[in-house]
């Protein structure tokens, strides 16, 4: 008995000598993010193979999480998390205020290549913290044999769009459906002059303009011809698109393989978004590397090295040959991107000059939700326009009050 | 010197006596110490972390410790109070917030608990009856809801509530005037449809409609729960039925057969006996029944999650729901943990309040 005991100690402890013995000549980080579709997924793979190859002294230990934000933030208290990780837009100045991320703009390869607007997005306090996988953005998609049935032309122009959808709508189908929430809306406060916060960072949402352009969103629900994916019985936009229950929808490039997977039947194209009396805008969706911040990794340089790899021209020009639906952050990868996946996408690649990011100052969260409750409210007729723009202006202030 | 002799060993008695005393505790401390463990790291740790961070700004990121192991003391300030009062007396988008939840939880719990009760009782003095065939069946059918994953659950009646599912097709089918109702995105309040049915809407009642208590005008405190959140109750009611179903056997099996016989003997009716007889002896079990459903429609949370985020308009926002959001998607740990915390408070108020009616006090 203790023999066996000595025994198994001994062998222990050459074990754990061996294992830090490893450990000094291997690096070894963590890569965490979400499963995206297979082929997505096996295109990351590869290009992490391509990067341990290049160094063969780091190793790449690949974490799809399922719940990824839970998964980070529990990581992120107890200090201990991946290496390298995805950002999404929305998180980036949570994330940054927070001092869990480290910003290695500085030593990213050609970052002038990057879509500035992206370049924003990831800038927090004037730095650069991370560089982005790849966007998408929205676009008007709409049922080509529909417009034909009812002889409407592609609208360039809300008043346009809202004839359109009239035009559209029958028993069955509705003329436009979108999400009722905030992002599906923003594009038409920008278009119209409005903003959420002014240049000085201080609370500009309610005006006449924001309210006027609630008015055209809910508009189109109150009058018919706009239906939620909920009443067309779908579990989102792309869902009732494709079952041919709406004629015109709001996506993003996540549409693209979701309807040639699901609806091969379906025909459709997309526009850019309609204009509004001050020009275009779309939103931004994005997702950077975020390297762990120095005090919690201990493996920093290989982590941006493995971040800026991912991203860099190389990198870029991998995620455009994929032709996978989110676009290339990079310009010069576009028209491979375009090659790949088809020109008749190009409008979702021109968002890239004029979209909004799709992101917030750190405790905007309860905004979202506030302005989500409120274009439903004053879609079943609880709220007025006016109402909804004020109680999500208040909750805006009462974040920033927060903050300061 | 004989008399040396003894006092020593009396001595030596009393301290072996002393010696075996102080071995059988820490024998009891030792064979203890594992159960201690557990719950101390896995229970009491947690609570009192929960009651510490309520008492503090920490917004969840902040890491808690650094790379090297030591404390961040920049992760979070005390602010003792003011979360609490945040969610309770300040008026603002917290206390909103917070008594949206409490309203439509309270508006959950004394739709589902009764209801799930009553059926779980009924179901159970079914499937007890000694004429009835294929009781193996029956019980197993009505137990299975319990078994099966609410998630998945979740999902089924998702397709089945769908705008254009089996229940809305099934209702046309019958009645081919009904409109579909949108089950997954309805936020009207069942008590304002009905009212309004009746003609009396926000408009008719009166100015008192609009004054704000917690910042909720009254009109909407009277709103009851919206057709999605009824939606999420018949779901609910129907998944706990059988666990509560088979706890309710169990003790009518126990019921001792020569009651029901002296019953019979002395000439009472069927419902006589079950009133009577059955529901008193059926007390305790009932106070148990009661309790693990105030407990667990007061935190019901997977469901929501699932269904509905807290949508439409906030009407299926439970409490349990609103600490998640404050917490990972607002990044406001210390409110979340104070909101837990007053979730806590609550339910142990309400049982209670409820140990007081059903008379559990006593039975116990």
């Amino acid at each position: 008995m203790r023999k066996s005991v000595l025994g198994v100690a001994v062998l222990a402890l050459l074990l754990a000598l061996s294992v830090s013995g490893l450990a000094l000549a291997q690096e070894t980080i963590q890569l965490a993010g979400w499963s995206s579709s297979d082929a997505e997924n096996a295109a990351l793979t590869a290009a992490v193979e391509a990067f341990e190859a290049a160094n063969p002294s780091i190793d790449v230990e690949l974490i799809f999480a399922p719940e990824f934000e839970t998964f980070m933030q529990t990581g992120f208290a107890s200090g201990d998390y991946p290496n390298v990780f995805y950002v999404d837009s929305f998180r980036l100045q949570d994330w940054a205020s927070s001092g869990v991320l480290e910003p290695y703009g500085d030593q990213i390869t050609d970052s002038e290549d990057i879509y500035e607007p992206l370049r924003n997005i990831f800038t927090y306090e004037d730095q650069l913290y991370c560089a982005p996988k790849d966007f998408s953005t929205l676009a008007l998609v709409y049922n080509t044999d529909m417009f034909e049935a009812a002889g409407v032309e592609v609208p360039t122009t809300w008043e346009e769009l809202g004839a359109a959808a009239t035009a559209l709508a029958t028993e069955d189908v509705a003329g436009i459906t979108t999400g009722i929430e905030l992002p599906r809306f923003l594009p038409l406060l920008y278009q119209n002059g409005g903003s959420i916060l002014a240049e000085d960072g201080s609370v500009s949402l309610n005006s006449p303009e924001a309210i006027q352009a609630v008015e055209t969103f809910v508009g189109w629900y109150t009058a018919g011809v706009g239906r939620s994916p909920a009443d067309l019985g779908a579990g989102w936009a792309g869902e009732a698109f494709g079952q041919g229950k709406a004629a015109m929808t709001i996506e993003g490039n996540w549409i693209i393989q979701y309807l040639l997977d699901q609806f091969p039947d379906t025909n459709w194209s997309v526009a850019e978004l309609p204009a509004g009396p001050a020009g275009q805008a779309t939103m931004a969706f994005t997702v950077c590397y975020g390297v762990a911040a120095a005090a919690n990794n201990d493996n920093l340089e290989a982590s941006i090295a493995l971040a800026d790899f991912l991203t860099g021209p190389e990198g870029a020009q991998l995620v455009a040959a994929g032709g996978f639906g989110p676009m290339p952050a990079r310009a010069s990868a576009a028209d491979a991107w375009l090659t790949a996946r088809g020109e008749e996408f190009a409008p979702f690649v021109a968002g890239g000059e004029y979209a909004r990011p799709w992101s917030f100052p750190p405790g905007f969260g309860s905004f979202i939700d506030t302005f989500n409750t409120g274009l439903n409210e004053a879609i079943a007729g609880n709220m007025t326009a006016a109402e909804v723009i004020e109680s999500a202006a208040e909750i805006a202030q009462e974040a920033i009050d927060d903050m300061s | 010197m004989a008399q040396a002799a003894s006092v020593k060993s009396v001595a030596t008695r009393i301290s072996t006596q002393a010696d075996s005393k102080f071995q059988d505790a820490v024998a009891g401390w030792v064979f203890m110490a594992p159960a201690f463990l557990v719950i101390f790291v896995f229970l009491v740790l947690p609570m009192l972390a929960a009651v510490f961070f309520s008492l503090t700004n920490w917004n969840g990121i902040r890491p808690l410790f650094t790379g090297d192991g030591s404390f961040n003391a920049e992760a979070f300030e005390m602010v003792g109070l003011e979360n609490y009062q945040r969610l309770l007396i300040e008026d603002g988008s917290r206390q909103q917030a917070f008594f949206t939840a409490l309203k439509n939880t309270v508006y959950f719990v004394m739709g589902v608990v009764p209801v799930q009760t009553i059926l779980a009782l009924g179901l159970a003095v079914i499937v007890n009856q000694r004429w009835l065939k294929g009781k193996g069946f029956f019980r197993t059918a009505f137990y299975f809801p319990s078994i099966s994953s609410s998630v998945v659950i979740s999902l089924i009646f998702m397709f089945l509530f769908a705008s254009n599912g089996i229940i809305n097709q099934g209702i046309k089918a019958i009645f081919p005037s009904y409109e579909n109702v949108t089950w997954l995105n309805d936020a009207t309040g069942i008590i304002h449809a009905l009212l309004g049915a009746l003609g009396i809407t926000r408009n008719t009642v009166g100015g008192w409609a609009t004054t704000e208590v917690a910042g909720i005008p009254l009109w909407n405190w009277l709103s009851g729960p919206s057709v999605t959140m009824l939606m999420i109750m018949i779901l609910n009611t129907w998944t706990t039925i059988g666990t509560m179903m088979v706890i309710f056997l169990s003790a009518l099996q126990n019921i001792p057969g020569q009651v029901y016989e002296a019953a019979t003997v002395d000439g009472a009716s069927a419902g006589q006996t079950f009133r009577k007889i059955t529901v008193p002896l059926l007390r305790p079990t009932t106070f148990f029944i009661i309790t693990l459903g105030l407990i667990g429609t007061f935190q019901v949370f997977d469901q929501i999650y699932v269904i509905s985020s807290g949508g439409p308009a906030d009407t299926t926002l439970t409490i349990a729901y609103l600490v998640f959001r404050s917490g990972f998607d607002d990044q406001r740990m210390g409110l979340a943990t104070a909101t837990a915390i007053v979730l806590f408070i609550i339910i142990f108020i309400f049982t209670l309040i409820q140990r007081r009616i059903t008379g559990g006090d006593k039975a116990i």
